[in-house]
């Protein structure tokens, strides 16, 4: 090959690679897909900075994936005219991220707790991987990380293909479906694409296509009942709940003693989801208590003839519509319990 | 700044601009490259730039009186003050900690109860790595190798010219500052071959050793029980082709983003798990350090001129402070330490020669595994090239475990020592490892004794498209977040 046929390979590669990734783009939206942020430890970094406003202006939370679908960002921020900065983790015990902002002297805000207790209460590793890289990413953020940041949120707001969980390299590998040896679990989930679609400000989102497609609901469903089976486990021993109990209040009380304010709340499950939940962590023992040792106010669901009938379309999360509603409630029955939002608008 | 990174993308094609604009002077362009070098450097942690400036200011000032002085006391003081302030500041803050830790352990050993704080050192990137530019500017200065650099402007450039900077290659001063004295810009077929390199480089670290390997790597190394010996065997060959394919990326986005430039950076691989024996391996393995492990420690403490056993040591004593260079934890030195037990058993079986002169540069020793009889067979050669590759493989155990009860635990769940091993890789990882790993030996066989560039050369330009066209599509697709090269840490 001659020196300018490395020119002519040059441009054949540059013609080829775009023509291809332009094809893609537009196969993928044809085919109904739109644009879905990863949510990785770099969104969660991001959003991580914004705790330090006024607490007129905003409120900070933190959880699990329940509260990233049940509460609706634009709704929560009509009806108490302060920001949600989302900071809930799939999957996750969220009490590293209580302990994160109870040590952080500049959080002085409120704060919501979303409670899903076989996430709370436990305190097995896996559960802490999400929340450690996110205060990793947040902590050790260098300025190039930054800049990356950036860019990659301009690439990610405009190409659907960039979505690591369904559409890169590996997602592709993962669909061969190699049977795995006997106690070997890749720890994939086979979530279909439509159940959660994450906007940029973290807050997901089923598409239409999952509200009304019961094959995709069930396949949820069916991942429920395969982690159920597989994450059961003997009840936390009492001395470890103690610990775990006087562990949050430690923290809550730091927020508290701040001028901040913490509030636990208890979102929706429904069917067998919430059946087993109240099976293995039952209320008096878990939830009240928690109230209680930690002196703070909670909303139930089931305590509300307005929230306790919403039917989660695979069990634990709720649909778009629903988040509305959920949300409109929650904003009432959180000022109910005291909490006020000078910054509302009333008309 | 990472090359695998969005940031890095935006600034290479900003300073690729500014280098070729005509209307510049060539002195204007040093300084944009210059400024450009400390933003690459500052985008990790800004404050350590601070130790980049003083290591530059102080061996090139340093650097001239040694040439200039004929006084030997006044000489050998400078060259002191120079070996202190680099080899202090990397004892600092790559070994401060490990010192400590281990003068804790020997104090506490013979019954003083010792129990300091521990320290809380950050480890600035790149630090073993501009630390040993600027050593053999030093050394060369003082025993008169090269002339000294005439500009400030163009000794900071060579230490700090961001490709080289955080992870080699390894430079000596006629290598690169030389290339400053002239005006440099790449041309439409150099600039072409540089995107080339860094687009392999690139597949080579985000779609092979991040994308493929380093789950079941970490998979294993992490598991806290013995895993079973095809899971051990995986993970440590994942773990081989994961530390090849991110250095040798890495070096190969290097050389490449140079070229582009118009300069030229020095190969820091050449197809290391082809090799026949160890002399023949770190001939291949980075390079640029075991060349600079060769004429600035092996050859000063004697290398083969004092003897046989004096020989030995001297192989001993460069290969275990190579393996400390990587790391502040005795794994490395054990890693370093293996290297130069092979490197000895080699040289003792090695075919004695009466006058026999290496041919090239030889890192280290020149001794070689493979008899004269099997030499000229091809299978003999891969059979022993495969032995090669199996006994380097027993090496990364400790170079990836992080303690030593880890390495056992591999060691003897490798070879089957473990009664309760237990399976953890899933089927699609010990797929992917083994489709990865053996077609990385039998293209390394191929490129044995030839370059990829070289290959391309002589490939037709479409094939050539081809190939780039999927290494660009694979990196696109991969979506691997720009995770850190390994050798940063070091």
């Amino acid at each position: 090959m001659s020196e300018n046929n490395f020119i002519k390979a040059a441009i054949l590669t540059a013609v080829i690679t775009a023509g291809s990734i332009v094809g893609y783009e537009l196969w993928l939206r044809n085919h109904g897909y739109s644009v879905s942020y990863d949510d990785d430890e770099r969104l969660w970094a991001n959003e991580r900075k914004e705790v330090y406003q006024p607490s007129d202006d905003e409120v900070v939370f933190i959880g699990s994936s329940r509260i990233k679908f049940d509460l609706d960002i634009p709704t929560w921020k009509q009806e108490t005219g302060t920001n949600a900065v989302q900071l809930a983790m799939v999957g996750s015990n969220p009490v590293p991220l209580l302990h994160d902002l109870a040590e952080d002297k500049n959080f002085k805000g409120r704060l919501v707790v979303d409670v899903t207790e076989v996430l709370f209460f436990n305190g097995a590793p896996p559960f802490q991987e999400r929340p450690t890289k996110g205060l990793n990413a947040f902590k050790k953020q260098t300025p190039s990380d930054k800049a990356g940041y950036q860019i990659s949120h301009f690439m990610e707001s405009n190409l659907v293909l960039l979505d690591k969980d369904f559409f890169s390299m590996n997602a592709y590998l993962k669909k061969f479906g190699f049977k795995d040896r006997e106690g070997v679990s890749s720890g994939d989930l086979p979530f279909p694409w439509e159940f959660d679609l994450t906007q940029y400000n973290r807050q997901s989102k089923m598409n239409d296509r999952f509200v009304k497609d019961t094959n995709l609901q069930n396949q949820v469903r069916m991942i429920w009942a395969s982690l159920g089976r597989a994450l059961k486990a003997p009840p936390p021993s009492p001395t470890h709940l103690d610990s775990m109990f006087a562990a949050v209040k430690a923290d809550v009380d730091k927020i508290k003693a701040r001028g901040g304010d913490v509030l636990f709340v208890r979102t929706p499950s429904t069917g067998p989801f919430w059946m087993g939940e109240q099976q293995g962590f039952p209320r008096e023992k878990y939830w009240d208590r928690l109230l209680k040792e930690t002196g703070c106010p909670g909303i139930h669901f089931m305590d509300q003839e307005s929230t306790a009938h919403f039917q989660c379309p695979e069990f634990s999360h709720l649909s778009p519509s629903d988040a509305v509603i959920f949300t409109k409630d929650l904003a009432q029955l959180i000022q109910a319990k005291g909490w006020k939002f000078t910054n509302k608008k009333t008309i | 700044m990472l090359f695998n990174s969005y940031t890095f993308i935006a600034f290479f094609a900003i300073i690729m601009i500014l280098h070729h604009l005509p209307f510049f002077k060539w002195t204007t362009k040093k300084v944009i490259l210059l400024i450009a070098s400390y933003i690459f450097y500052a985008a990790w942690n800004p404050p350590f730039i601070l130790l980049l400036w003083l290591s530059t200011v102080v061996d090139y000032f340093v650097g001239k009186a040694l040439y200039k002085q004929e006084n030997k006391r006044k000489k050998n003081l400078l060259l002191v003050i120079s070996l202190i302030g680099n080899l202090g500041m990397l004892c600092f803050f790559k070994y401060g900690g490990f010192l400590l830790e281990n003068f804790t352990v020997l104090v506490n050993a013979i019954g003083i109860n010792f129990h300091p704080a521990k320290p809380n050192i950050i480890l600035p990137a790149g630090i073993s790595f501009y630390t040993f530019t600027t050593l053999c500017y030093t050394i060369d200065m003082y025993k008169k190798h090269s002339e000294p650099v005439k500009s400030m402007l163009d000794f900071s450039l060579y230490v700090t010219f961001f490709p080289h900077l955080v992870a080699g290659p390894i430079v000596r001063p006629p290598q690169l500052a030389t290339q400053f004295l002239t005006p440099k810009q790449g041309t439409r077929t150099t600039i072409m071959k540089g995107l080339f390199l860094i687009s392999m480089g690139l597949f080579m670290k985000v779609v092979l050793a991040d994308g493929m390997l380093s789950s079941s790597a970490d998979m294993v190394f992490n598991t806290p029980s013995s895993v079973l010996p095809i899971d051990a065997w995986l993970g440590v060959l994942a773990f081989s082709g994961q530390i090849f394919f991110d250095f040798a990326g890495y070096s190969t986005c290097a050389v490449g983003a140079a070229m582009c430039l118009g300069f030229w950076l020095p190969q820091n691989f050449r197809s290391p798990y082809a090799a026949i024996g160890f002399s023949d391996f770190w001939r291949r393995w980075h390079i640029t350090l075991s060349s600079w492990l060769r004429d600035y420690l092996y050859i000063p403490l004697g290398g083969n001129r004092k003897g046989e056993l004096r020989t030995y040591v001297n192989l001993m004593t460069t290969m275990l402070l190579g393996g400390l260079w990587h790391g502040a934890n005795w794994t490395f030195v054990v890693w370093g330490g293996l290297h130069g037990t092979y490197l000895c058993v080699e040289r003792l079986f090695r075919p004695k020669k009466v006058g026999e002169i290496d041919p090239i540069p030889i890192p280290v020793t020149t001794a070689s595994l493979a008899p004269g009889f099997m030499r000229s067979k091809t299978m003999n050669r891969f059979l022993l090239a495969l032995l090669t590759f199996f006994l380097v493989n027993i090496t990364w155990v400790f170079f990836r475990a992080q303690d030593f009860s880890t390495a056992w635990r591999m060691l003897s769940s490798m070879f089957g020592r473990a009664n309760d091993g237990i399976a953890v890789l899933p089927t699609l990882n010990m797929v992917k490892v083994a489709v990865v790993v053996v077609g990385m030996v039998a293209t390394q066989w191929f490129l044995r004794n030839t370059t990829v560039l070289e290959v391309a050369q002589k490939t037709k330009w479409w094939i050539v498209s081809i190939a780039w066209t999927l290494m660009l599509l694979a990196i696109i697709l991969s979506q691997e977040s720009s995770s850190s090269f390994i050798y940063f840490q070091f």
